[in-house]
């Protein structure tokens, strides 16, 4: 199989692994977590709490519309619940003022099913625009890209710019750049939707081996076959209530 | 690093907008260019108004032999009429000295006068012209009944304040300074509304990059510092050329006025440098903050 990264022989010893406020404390907590978008009606999540430890890794299942994008939209505080009290990284999202914001998201990777990479920067410039944009010296950026370039398996493309890529290719690169700072957590919505299932194989390994470096892993997926066969905590979304949450789950058991 | 990557950032979004750019620029030099003008009237009115408020005088014209005045149907004044003028023009507390001008001295001071007008001159002799009382006042802002006193005075054909002639023309300049502050004023509001604009193409253009800024946690200032620096690097430009605008305006206009009006006093570097200073830094200011605004309506982070 593939190495563990984050083991003290790794190169990653250079970067700390984040540390938890308190150490006992879930990483996410949604505590009767309400919200309703302006104008609609129906809330987009209902009464909802979800305790996600350190180093878990969860999948987010649930038809289209049940919430689970508004869930992940909360933990980056892109909204605010109408009812109820987020925690991420032991901060009480309530009362995290919006200058603290980016210090927050610092925490957090994301990863979309629409990649979102810069077209006119290759692969390396991709990954070190996101530590450039948070301030970090050019010394650390040489040193720390090529390794999470190589972590997700994209050794010798680094100069490649990503419409030379396959869409396999350009998930890593993102996943890659969601990586780089070592978050706490790692926040990914529908990665492999646009990906064939023999490529996002590749994509959940990678996930895999972020998740074991300590990192948290929070994926909303569609993708029965990626949740049957990970055998990881599933938690069901229906309507914005929680149907279901089980760990070792299945993606279909309740039906 | 930061700054390497803020002014990468910066060129790009200045070189994708070129057009917009470049009206920016034009609005912000014209606009600040009329700015600086209408202060620099300002500037030369008041250096203007110090140096002759001390030098005008009421002058009081005698009749003379053919006067047009209804005054002086009964013919030229008479010596015992002229000593009376004297007498009375000095008792007046608001009179600081009077001099008498008699035709010679006024032909001397014509001559000097119409230099340039030879046939005016030329056609000109002492006789026509009238004998004056020149009264300087203790206090040039208050000439009391100085004048209506004197206008009913037996053998006094005319009274002219040259106060009334320098504020006639201090006015002129007053509404020259009024207008090219109000096309100003214009030119300021269009240029807030195409940075605005210029901001939000911008804005656009790279919603990738700043939607992924924001994504991996970028400070606020950071996602904003290369929108907000497009806008003052164009108004800084903008300033740069209406800066060479304001020069050209001091050497063609201002010293031209010198050569044509015999009011006019003129205006050193340094009052065109702090003019110069003033408009820029306006310029620049606006720009950012025009940016500034812009942004929170459509950058938000």
């Amino acid at each position: 199989m593939f190495r563990l990264v984050g083991d003290e022989e790794t190169p990653f010893v250079t970067v700390p692994p984040p540390r938890l406020a308190c150490r006992d404390a879930p990483v996410i907590h949604f505590d009767n977590v309400t919200k309703v978008y302006p104008n609609q009606n129906r809330p987009a999540l209902d009464h909802v709490s979800v305790d996600v430890d350190k180093g878990e890794f969860v999948f987010l299942v649930g038809p289209s519309g049940s919430g689970k994008s508004t869930f992940l939209r909360l933990i980056l505080k892109e909204e605010r619940p109408n009812g109820g009290s987020i925690h991420v990284a032991g901060k009480d999202l309530s009362r995290l003022s919006n200058f603290k914001v980016p210090h927050l998201r610092r925490r957090i990777g994301c990863v979309f099913q629409d990649f979102r990479l810069l077209p006119n920067k290759n692969v390396y410039e991709n990954v070190a625009f996101a530590l450039e944009v948070i301030g970090k010296p050019r010394r650390f950026i040489r040193k720390v890209v090529p390794e999470v370039v190589e972590l997700v398996g994209l050794e010798g493309k680094a100069h490649r710019m990503p419409h030379e890529l396959s869409g396999g290719e350009q998930q890593r690169v993102a996943m890659a750049r969601a990586f780089v700072n070592r978050p706490m957590i790692l926040l990914a919505d529908e990665p492999t939707g646009n990906i064939d299932p023999a490529t996002s194989i590749g994509i959940m390994k990678v996930l895999d081996r972020i998740n074991r470096t300590g990192t948290t892993v929070v994926m909303a997926t569609h993708d029965a076959a990626i949740v049957d066969s990970m055998r990881k905590r599933v938690v069901e979304l229906e309507d914005g209530k929680i149907v279901r949450d089980q760990s070792r789950g299945v993606y279909g058991q309740a039906y | 690093m930061r700054a390497n990557f803020i002014f990468s950032e910066v060129w790009i979004g200045l070189r994708r907008n070129l057009t917009m750019t470049i009206a920016v620029i034009v609005t912000v030099a014209i606009g600040m260019a009329l700015l600086g003008i209408g202060l620099m009237i300002n500037t030369q009115v008041s250096s203007m108004k110090n140096y002759w408020t001390d030098k005008v005088e009421i002058s009081v014209f005698l009749c003379q032999k053919n006067s047009p005045f209804d005054k002086c149907k009964k013919g030229a004044a008479t010596q015992a009429q002229k000593a009376a003028l004297e007498q009375q023009i000095k008792g007046m507390t608001e009179v600081e000295r009077v001099e008498f001008e008699n035709q010679a001295q006024a032909y001397e001071n014509f001559k000097q006068q119409y230099a340039n007008n030879s046939v005016l001159v030329a056609a000109t002799r002492p006789e026509d012209l009238p004998e004056s009382f020149r009264i300087k006042l203790k206090d040039p802002e208050n000439y009391g009944n100085v004048i209506e006193t004197l206008q009913q005075a037996e053998g006094v054909s005319q009274v002219i304040d040259q106060r009334e002639l320098v504020d006639n023309f201090f006015g002129f300049l007053g509404t020259l300074r009024s207008s090219a502050l109000i096309v100003a004023l214009i030119q300021v509001f269009a240029a807030i509304l195409l940075i605005g604009n210029t901001v939000r193409l911008s804005a656009y253009n790279r919603r990738r990059e700043t939607g992924i800024m924001r994504l991996v946690g970028a400070s606020n200032l950071y996602i904003q510092a290369p929108f907000v620096l497009e806008g003052m690097i164009a108004g800084m430009i903008g300033g740069v050329i209406s800066a060479v605008m304001l020069i050209a305006a001091k050497i063609v206009i201002f010293d031209g006025m010198q050569n044509y009006l015999v009011l006019a006093t003129r205006m050193t570097w340094e009052d065109v440098g702090t003019v110069i200073a003033l408009t820029m830094a306006t310029g620049v200011f606006i720009c950012m903050l025009a940016s500034f605004v812009t942004l929170r309506r459509y950058l938000k982070v």
